[in-house]
């Protein structure tokens, strides 16, 4: 019996063009079985962001609209209200990077989970802005060494990193908010279930529903993979708990 | 028999699925790949693959295309 193949909603013959080791990759395998598993790759709408994220578009087999830097949940917001307008099903979903939608795009993320739009977010903690060369964000860690923290962060300075699925919890329209790991796979595995929880309160239209994941960047982090993976588990999944902070 | 198909071409030499497989059946090839380092093989000799997907979750870039589980 055939256990795993490429799903469907993966384009037939796309490269990955992410650094070798990103877990970008998975976290879009999770999307594209997700998709797969509730049978809505006809009826679902991605938006991307600027940012790593945006190859999403490269990859995943669904209609797209490519967003200015942090507008997802604006443009998510618009289109899941013209489609529930026109008496229309559709399933919308955002996947940015946390400078996207934690920094620049905060105002815009936060604002939808107050309002409770029937939208997913799905939000890629890599602790740093990856695509422009690993400068510091606002998931960076206390002491974190990025391109504009050389010194690390530092609290007197630069403030606390923003621990972003707690605080979508605490909006009063957010019906589901969780951050999920990928370091090993029964973290991936329960990634992949909070992900398909997350589609599910949009498709009973509950209210904002998100999921951030703590994501690996070997690149800009300049470690291996696996010693990516050890940070997440060691040192990163201690001050952003893997957990569920919020399901109605 | 349980096995897998590994697509040499997308293979990024991350080595992840090398620490994940519980068998220990995947294996640097003697084959460079598109980062000029060793892609990877299956090799199962001994017929031990679980067929369990382990290691085409955890692959980043899909280059484990198929699990066949005949267990
Ligand atoms: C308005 C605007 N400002 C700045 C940029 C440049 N820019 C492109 S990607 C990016 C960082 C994205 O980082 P993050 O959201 O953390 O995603 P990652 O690349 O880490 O996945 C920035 C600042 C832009 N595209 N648009
Ligand atoms: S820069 Fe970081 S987030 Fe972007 S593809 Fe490379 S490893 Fe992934
Ligand atoms: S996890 Fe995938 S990309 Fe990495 S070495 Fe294995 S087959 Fe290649």
């Amino acid at each position: 019996m055939q256990v795993f193949n490429v799903p469907k909603s993966i384009k037939k013959d796309c490269t990955f063009t992410f650094c070798a080791g990103c877990d970008h990759g998975v976290a879009i395998k999770l999307v594209a079985q997700v998709i797969d598993e509730l049978n809505i790759q006809d009826r679902t709408l991605a938006i991307a962001s600027s940012g790593c994220s945006v190859l999403l578009y490269n990859v995943l087999d669904v209609d797209c609209i490519e967003s200015p830097h942090g507008r997802g949940c604006a443009v998510a917001t618009g289109a899941k209200r013209a489609f529930s307008a026109n008496g229309k099903d559709n399933i919308v979903f955002t996947y940015q990077g946390d400078g996207d939608f934690a920094s620049i795009g905060l105002a815009e993320s936060m604002h939808s989970a107050l309002r409770g739009e029937k939208i997913t977010a799905i939000c890629i903690n890599n602790t740093n802005y990856g695509m422009t060369g690993g400068q510091m964000g606002p998931t960076s860690v206390l002491n974190q060494v990025t391109t504009t923290s050389p010194m690390g962060r530092n609290e007197q300075y630069h403030g606390f990193p923003i621990k972003t699925a707690e605080q979508i919890a605490l909006c009063d329209g957010t019906c589901f908010s969780a951050r999920v790991a990928l370091y090993d796979y029964k973290n991936i595995i329960n990634a992949k279930s909070a992900i398909k929880k997350a589609f599910e309160y949009q498709i009973k239209g509950l209210g904002f529903s998100f999921v951030e994941i703590l994501s690996s960047c070997p690149t800009n982090w300049k470690l291996s993979p696996q010693d990516s993976h050890t940070r997440i588990k060691e040192e990163l999944s201690k001050i952003y708990p893997v957990k569920v902070f919020k399901e109605k | 028999m349980s096995h897998i198909k590994i697509n040499e071409a997308k293979c990024k030499s991350c080595y992840l699925c090398i620490d994940a497989c519980p068998k220990k059946l995947i294996q640097k090839s003697d084959n460079i790949g598109s980062m000029a380092q060793y892609t990877v093989e299956f090799n199962d000799t001994k017929n031990q693959c679980l067929g369990c997907a382990i290691c085409a979750m955890v692959c980043p870039d899909m280059a484990i295309e198929e699990v066949v589980n005949d267990k």
